[in-house]
């Protein structure tokens, strides 16, 4: 009896919550994704590039004196007008045409590659590390967890709750929403949907500028750091279904315990494989996932 | 209806597609460039260059594959890496661990990817449009994940220490350590897939495949199988980038995950989109001209990721078929103008 | 009209046909039979179902009750590609082509079913039943003048001859015609109904059209539907009497 508890409390339980904040923050970064393609269509390969881009913004104006808590307003509030003429000058050249999913995917994708290397041109190919910025650790159930994860988890649930309300409870994401379900329709109501376009684009990007300053501290700073985080976003998306709110934060959430749970039974190199396995089995079973699309759910 | 036009030719009239007796032209014309390039290295003993244009032509086998799928039939592959990684492990175990011998190697990579795109496949085309995209960058994520952490594989070490084998064709026969030959053998391989495709894609399968970029959907009730077409062009796919993924430890001598990873299947689609979609000849120019590029750009900067990144992106804006798309017109224009004059000299 | 023999199993048959989508019974236990031969017209209001009852016999979408024959032979619930094989091809009230490719593409790519299936893979010229066949229909259609002319970039009503030129391309036996004159100009129309008149004999044609005119002239037999049901069917005459075609129609009016 008592193994079993300390097996829950020192092994099962810690494990659970590296899950856990792990999770939330795929389901920042994925929200993103699946908002910018239940709005646009769009699935942007880019997205991991943001993601780092953020990061990198938070460590320079880290370095001119800027705060942490500035850094969670002031780098999502830089990214947008990244993401704003993103979606204006590439994303709309190529919007109309009929092969318009494969094109943008396309174009995103060339983004990505250049925005990975402008950041190792400014910044140099080596990993960084931030500092902590909240210190120290608290002991919950017996367990010591460091008090930066206890925040990440909490401020992430929190920002999740904060754009579910924002597209399902306001004016701006009824607009969103209305958009999704049927552009012209929209647009004939008075929405306007090109700014709505440009707008939701530049928000998804805001979302992964701002996962890159939250993670920073914790999984370091790197110009590729992107790549393999972004994997697990897509994979999150899929499964939860393209475009699905819900479905991007169940799944995510869901996801980041399987990985945590399998590489304890059998073996952290396999999780990998596991979660993609489950992504290719979804696609086929279900390709439109499990939750369904903005707009129409 | 109408009063039917007298033709005073019984013959059919068979469609032509314009284009392709100009991307002929282009293949001839790369050909020609590629041998004056082997004629200058070799006087000039200059084996480093020899090895990357062979290079550049092994990635160009699996950018003609992505081709077949985006260009031809409109499916979009984010993960032809799986079968030009599997065709190099395959290819690299029966050399290590084997026969030291060409035809089993490229004979076991070309099984072994055939084998793998029918089940690729079959899984692949349950779904259409960008699902399908996300569909094979998810099979080659889990194959990629999958051998990266295979102690037997070599983890992600690779595979090391391939021998260099002799290639006996009849009467002849090179070495692949020899520079000059193994790149006139591997030209000579990729022409000659370059000419089997074109050839294909220019038969009624090809077409069908055409008519089936053009309007999936009306193509059952013409009487052909959609999936049943899309699962062979699949499996050629697999088979060529296979092929291709064999001869690479066969130049290098090792075999590494990274062939596998998304890396290599998105240049093999920046190649593509680069060079001209749907012109094979294309993907092997882009193939070409990119390893040229980021060997010059790469010799004054690391950075030639924003070089190849911007080329690429204008190329998905302004140019819907690459270069070689570029250049087509202006070949078309001028084949017409020689058609013009030969039939009026003609009596 | 010719009299034709009458044989014992007609070209097709449809018994008991229907299926719902979510509840709503879009064609609910329609049957008719189609003479060898001869011209059958299905008529009704919109939203009558007529297209979903094309969309079950050509194999497009499966029924979820009924039975469809082909020359007596079961073919319920084929895909479209086996209905084609078993001999039924079909136009489409939307335009339906390739409009990337060329016009006589368009036709050889229809009538390359025509060929043994391993010409697929020998070159183009090989094919010469499908090349002739595709230039047979250019000049039929009058088409010949566009045939290197994308199908993209033709006029509507070439579009629409187009067309039908697409689904005789495989030389079917039974040919189904979904609005073949919709948007046509007067003219066009009359050629059009010249144009079927002379199909039927070897072909047994399943023809769905608004023009009611149209419809009377050219049909040997005529079937009425109202929300997914037959409601009446027979000579065209018969048929323009019946009170509950003409509720149907102008009852509503």
């Amino acid at each position: 009896m008592a193994e079993t508890i300390d097996y829950l409390q020192f092994i099962l339980a810690p494990q659970a919550l590296n899950g856990l904040s792990l999770g939330v923050a795929v389901v920042l970064m994925a929200l993103g994704l699946t908002i910018i393609f239940g709005l646009l269509d769009v699935i942007n390969m880019a997205h991991g590039e943001f993601y780092a881009m953020g990061a990198f913004l938070a460590l320079s104006l880290a370095g001119l004196g800027v705060g942490f808590w500035a850094l969670l307003v002031l780098v999502p509030l830089l990214m947008i007008p990244i993401g704003w003429a993103a979606e204006r000058w590439l994303i709309q050249r190529v919007f109309h045409s009929r092969d318009r999913h494969i094109l943008t995917l396309l174009l995103t994708f060339g983004l990505g590659m250049i925005l990975e290397d402008v950041l190792k041109l400014a910044y140099g190919p080596n990993t960084m590390r931030p500092e902590t910025p909240i210190a120290g650790g608290t002991e919950i159930l017996g367990m010591f967890l460091p008090n930066y994860r206890l925040f990440l988890i909490g401020f992430g649930l929190a920002l999740i709750a904060a754009v579910w309300v924002v597209v399902f409870r306001t004016r701006l994401g009824a607009m969103v929403r209305a958009a999704a379900f049927d552009k012209d329709m929209a647009s004939s109501l008075g929405v306007p949907v090109r700014r709505v376009y440009a707008g939701t684009f530049a928000f998804g990007v805001a979302l992964a500028g701002l996962s890159g300053v939250l993670l920073a501290p914790i999984y370091s700073v790197f110009p590729t750091m992107g790549r393999d985080f972004i994997l697990m976003a897509f994979t999150v998306v899929i499964v939860g279904g393209m475009g699905s709110i819900q479905g991007a934060v169940v799944a995510g959430l869901l996801l980041t315990q399987v990985q945590a749970i399998s590489s304890l039974y059998i073996s952290p190199v396999w999780s990998d494989p596991l979660v993609f396995g489950i992504m290719v089995l979804v696609l086929m079973v279900r390709p439109r996932g499990l939750f369904g699309r903005l707009g129409n759910a | 209806m109408r009063e039917a036009v007298m033709t005073a030719v019984s013959l059919p009239r068979s469609p032509s597609r314009g284009p392709l007796n100009a991307t002929h032209w282009l293949a001839l014309l790369f050909l020609a460039v590629a041998l004056v390039f082997a004629a200058v290295a070799w006087t000039t003993g200059n084996g480093f260059y020899l090895r990357l244009a062979t290079e550049a032509l092994i990635f160009a086998g699996l950018a003609m594959s992505v081709d077949l799928l985006l260009g031809y039939t409109g499916l979009l592959s984010l993960g032809q890496a799986l079968y030009f990684g599997l065709g190099a492990y395959v290819s690299a175990l029966v050399l290590r661990d084997g026969a030291p011998s060409f035809w089993l190697a490229t004979g076991a990579a070309l099984a072994a990817g055939a084998l793998a795109g029918l089940v690729g496949g079959v899984i692949a085309n349950r779904v259409k449009g960008v699902y399908f995209a996300l569909i094979t960058f998810g099979l080659a994520q889990v194959v990629a994940k999958a051998v990266y952490n295979t102690r037997e594989l070599g983890a992600s070490d690779g595979i090391i220490g391939i021998p260099q084998i002799r290639v006996t064709l009849g009467p002849l026969a090179l070495d692949t350590a020899d520079p000059l030959s193994f790149f006139l053998f591997v030209l000579g391989l990729t022409m000659a897939v370059y000419a089997g495709l074109a050839y294909l894609m220019d038969a009624p399968f090809g077409r069908t495949l055409a008519a089936i970029r053009a309007n999936e959907k009306r193509v059952p009730f013409l009487g052909f199988n959609a999936w049943g077409h899309k699962l062979a062009v699949y499996v050629l796919a697999a088979c060529v980038a296979a092929l291709s993924g064999a001869l690479y430890p066969m130049l290098r001598g090792f075999v590494s995950p990274e062939l596998l990873f998304f890396h290599t299947s998105g240049n093999a689609v920046v190649t593509v989109i680069v060079g001209g979609v749907g012109t094979l000849i294309g993907p092997i120019a882009g193939s070409v001209l990119l390893t040229a590029l980021r060997s010059v750009v790469g010799s004054w900067t690391e950075h030639h990721l924003i070089v190849v990144g911007v080329i690429f992106m204008l190329s998905v804006i302004f140019l819907r078929k690459g270069l070689v798309g570029a250049l087509l017109p202006w070949l078309e224009r001028r084949a017409a103008a020689r058609a013009r004059h030969g039939r009026r000299s003609a009596p | 009209m010719t009299a034709f023999p009458r044989t014992a199993t007609p070209a097709l048959s449809v018994r008991d046909l229907s299926v719902n989508f979510g509840g709503l019974q879009a064609v609910a236990g329609v049957g008719f039979e189609a003479e060898r031969g001869r011209i059958t017209s299905v008529i009704g209001p919109n939203g009558a179902g007529k297209s979903t009852l094309f969309n079950l016999i050509s194999g497009a979408i499966r029924p979820t009750g009924g039975r469809v024959t082909l020359d007596g032979a079961d073919v319920t619930g084929r895909s479209p590609d086996r209905m084609l094989a078993g001999g039924l091809a079909r136009s489409f009230q939307i335009t339906n082509l390739f409009f990337e490719l060329p016009v006589l593409e368009n036709l050889r790519i229809a009538a390359q079913i025509l060929e043994t299936p391993w010409r697929a893979v020998l070159p183009l010229g090989r094919s010469r039943k499908a090349l002739v066949k595709a230039d047979a229909l250019l000049e039929r259609f009058g088409l010949t003048a566009k045939a290197d002319a994308l199908a993209g970039n033709l006029s509507h009503g070439e579009q629409r001859r187009l067309e039908i030129a697409v689904a005789l391309a495989c030389e079917p036996r039974v040919l189904l015609l979904d609005e073949p004159t919709q948007g046509m100009s007067h003219g066009d129309t009359a050629d059009t109904g010249e144009l079927i008149k002379s199909l039927a004999g070897d072909l047994t044609v399943l023809l769905i059209e608004h023009d009611i005119g149209l419809v009377m002239s050219l049909s040997d037999h005529v079937v009425v539907m109202a929300q997914g049901r037959k409601i009446a069917e027979g000579a065209p005459a018969a048929v323009r009497a019946n009170p509950a075609v003409q509720a149907a129609y102008f009852g509503h009016a």
